[in-house]
C-alpha cells in the first residue's frame, strides 16, 4: 500500500495533466486549475523547507563555532534584515529593503558576476590550446564569433579583407548554422529524454521520487 | 630564433596578475575615454524591433524581469530602453518577475522610466511582482493575470488596478517582453507560446543568447536581444543611445584583448613544442 498509492495517485494526476492539455473541457479544465493551485501551494512549501535548511545548516555551524562560523552570522543577519524589513516597513521601494539591494546585494551580485571577466581571461591565455584539429576547429569559431560580435572586429576584418568580407556574418552564419545544429540536437535529445522519464514515472517503472525505500 | 622561442616560452608562466591588470585597463578605458564605436544591427534585433514598432497607443504589452542583479550591467540597458520606447508611445505595460531578485531590478527600471514620461501607476503601468511557482505562473496566466496574482506587488487586489480591466490573460497583450538570464526565455516560448499561441520576443546574456537560436529559428521566438550588443543594437534602432551604446567600446576591447590572449597563449604552446622538439 505504501509504494501502490503513490503509484496509482501519481499515474492518475499525471494522466489528467496529459488529457487536459488535449481536452480543453470540464471536468479536465477544472482538474487542471485545481492542480496548478496544489503546485504553487507545494512550491511556496519548498521556499520553506530551504529557508528552514538555510537556517538550520548556518545556525548549527554557528552554534558550534564550526570553522568559517562568523560567515553564516553574515548570512543569517542578511537573511533576517532582508526578511523583516520589507514586512515591517510594509514596502520594497526605498527604506532598509531597497538600500540595502541597491548598496549590498546588487553590487556583491555583479562584482562575483564581472570577476568572471578576469578568470576567463586567464583561462582563455593558458588553457584554450588547438593541440588537435578539432580543438583548432573551436578556437578559429570562438575567435570568429567573439570578434564578430563587437565593432572592432568587423572594423578590423574590414581593414584586413575589404568592404565585400563581413565577420559579422560569418560570425552569425556560425551561430546560425553549426550552432544551431548541435543545440537542437541536443534540445531533440534532451525532449525524447523527458517524454520516456515521463512516461516511465506514470507507469510505475522510474521510482526514484518515492525514495530509497522504493 | 631560439631566443625569440625561449622569450614566447617564458610567456606561458606570466603571472595571471598582469592579466588581470591588462583586462581591467582594457574595459576601463573606454569608459572614461569613450571611443563611439558604430554598431551594426543584427536581424534578430530588427525582427525584435519589428515587433515593438508594430504596437499601437493604448496596446498593453507584458514585460517579465526574469534576471537578477548579477547580470544587471548587461539587462538593464535592455530593459530600460524598452521601457522609454513604450513609455514615449503610449504603450502601457504589466510587468512580473520571477525572480525573488527581480523585484529590486524592475522598480528602479519602471520608477525611472514612470517619471521620465509621466506615467501613473495601476493605469499606464502596473507590478504583479514575484511569484514562487515560476511555470504555474506561465500557465495561470493564460487564463488570467488577476487569478495568478490577487493582489499586485504592493498588496492592493488587482481587481481594482484600472490597466487589468483592458489585459487579463495572454489573448488580451499583443506581445510578452522577456528580458532574461536564464531558460525562462525558452520556459515562456515553450508554456505561454505553444499552449497559448502568446507572440513572444526576449533579451537574453550573450552566453544564455546562443541557446534561442533554435526558438527563433522555428519561429517560437519572434526576436531577441543577444547580449549588451543587442541591447545597443535597440539602442541604434530607437535612436535612444544609452549606457549598453557606451558599454560597446568596453565590450569591443575586452574582446579584443581576449583574442591577444589566445593567440599570444597558442604562440607560446607552439614555441614550447619546437623547443621540446629540438632538445630530444
Amino acid at each position: 500500500m505504501k509504494r501502490t498509492a503513490p503509484i496509482v495517485f501519481g499515474f492518475v494526476v499525471g494522466m489528467i495533466m496529459f488529457l487536459q492539455y488535449f481536452i480543453p473541457h470540464a471536468p479536465f479544465t477544472t482538474a487542471y486549475s485545481l492542480v496548478l493551485d496544489w503546485k504553487q501551494v507545494v512550491f511556496g512549501m519548498t521556499l520553506i523547507l530551504g529557508i528552514v535548511s538555510l537556517v538550520r545548516h548556518h545556525g548549527t555551524k554557528v552554534q558550534r563555532r564550526e570553522k568559517d562560523w562568523a560567515y553564516s552570522v553574515v548570512v543569517l543577519l542578511g537573511f533576517a534584515v532582508m526578511a523583516i524589513a520589507p514586512i515591517v516597513q510594509r514596502t520594497t521601494e526605498g527604506g532598509i529593503y531597497g538600500w540595502m539591494f541597491d548598496h549590498v546585494q546588487a553590487p556583491m551580485q555583479a562584482t562575483m558576476f564581472a570577476l568572471l571577466a578576469f578568470y576567463v581571461a586567464s583561462a582563455s591565455y593558458r588553457a584554450f590550446r588547438a593541440r588537435s584539429v578539432q580543438a583548432a576547429l573551436l578556437l578559429l569559431a570562438g575567435i570568429t564569433v567573439m570578434l564578430g560580435r563587437v565593432p572592432i572586429g568587423e572594423m578590423m576584418a574590414i581593414h584586413v579583407a575589404g568592404h565585400e568580407f563581413s565577420l559579422a556574418t560569418l560570425s552569425s552564419w556560425i551561430l546560425d548554422v553549426p550552432n544551431m545544429a548541435a543545440k537542437r540536437g541536443i534540445l531533440i535529445g534532451v525532449g525524447l529524454g523527458v517524454t520516456a522519464t515521463a512516461l516511465k514515472i506514470l507507469l510505475g517503472i522510474e521510482r526514484t521520487y518515492l525514495g530509497r525505500s522504493a | 630564433m631560439d631566443r625569440f622561442l625561449a622569450f614566447l616560452e617564458r610567456l606561458m608562466s606570466i603571472d595571471r596578475r598582469w592579466l588581470y591588470l591588462a583586462v581591467a585597463i582594457a574595459v576601463a578605458v573606454p569608459v572614461l575615454r569613450p571611443i563611439g564605436l558604430p554598431v551594426k544591427v543584427s536581424n534578430e534585433t530588427r525582427d525584435f524591433f519589428a515587433q515593438l514598432e508594430a504596437l499601437h497607443e493604448g496596446d498593453v504589452i507584458l514585460f517579465s524581469f526574469d534576471y537578477e542583479a548579477d547580470t544587471n550591467a548587461e539587462l538593464d540597458p535592455m530593459s530600460r530602453v524598452i521601457w522609454d520606447y513604450c513609455f514615449s508611445r503610449g504603450i502601457r505595460i504589466v510587468a512580473l518577475t520571477l525572480y525573488p531578485g527581480g523585484v529590486g531590478i524592475a522598480e528602479n527600471i519602471m520608477n525611472e522610466a514612470a517619471e521620465k514620461y509621466g506615467k501613473e501607476y495601476g493605469v499606464d503601468y502596473v507590478f504583479l511582482g514575484f511569484n514562487a511557482d515560476w511555470s504555474g505562473t506561465m500557465l495561470r496566466m493564460g487564463e488570467s493575470f488577476r487569478l495568478t496574482y490577487p493582489a499586485e506587488q504592493y498588496g492592493k487586489a488587482t481587481t481594482e488596478i484600472p490597466l487589468l480591466d483592458d489585459a487579463d490573460k495572454y489573448a488580451d497583450v499583443p506581445l510578452l517582453v522577456s528580458i532574461a538570464s536564464s531558460s525562462y526565455a525558452e520556459y515562456w516560448a515553450i508554456w505561454a507560446g505553444g499552449k497559448f499561441g502568446q507572440k513572444i520576443v526576449t533579451g537574453n546574456t550573450a552566453v544564455q543568447a546562443v541557446l534561442v537560436y533554435p526558438y527563433y529559428q522555428a519561429g517560437q521566438i519572434l526576436g531577441f536581444l543577444g547580449g549588451l550588443k543587442g541591447a545597443a543594437e535597440l539602442e541604434t534602432l530607437t535612436d535612444l543611445p544609452g549606457d549598453a551604446t557606451r558599454g560597446m567600446d568596453s565590450q569591443s576591447t575586452g574582446h579584443g584583448l581576449m583574442v591577444l590572449f589566445i593567440l599570444l597563449g597558442n604562440l607560446a604552446y607552439l614555441a614550447q613544442k619546437i623547443r621540446q622538439r629540438r632538445a630530444v
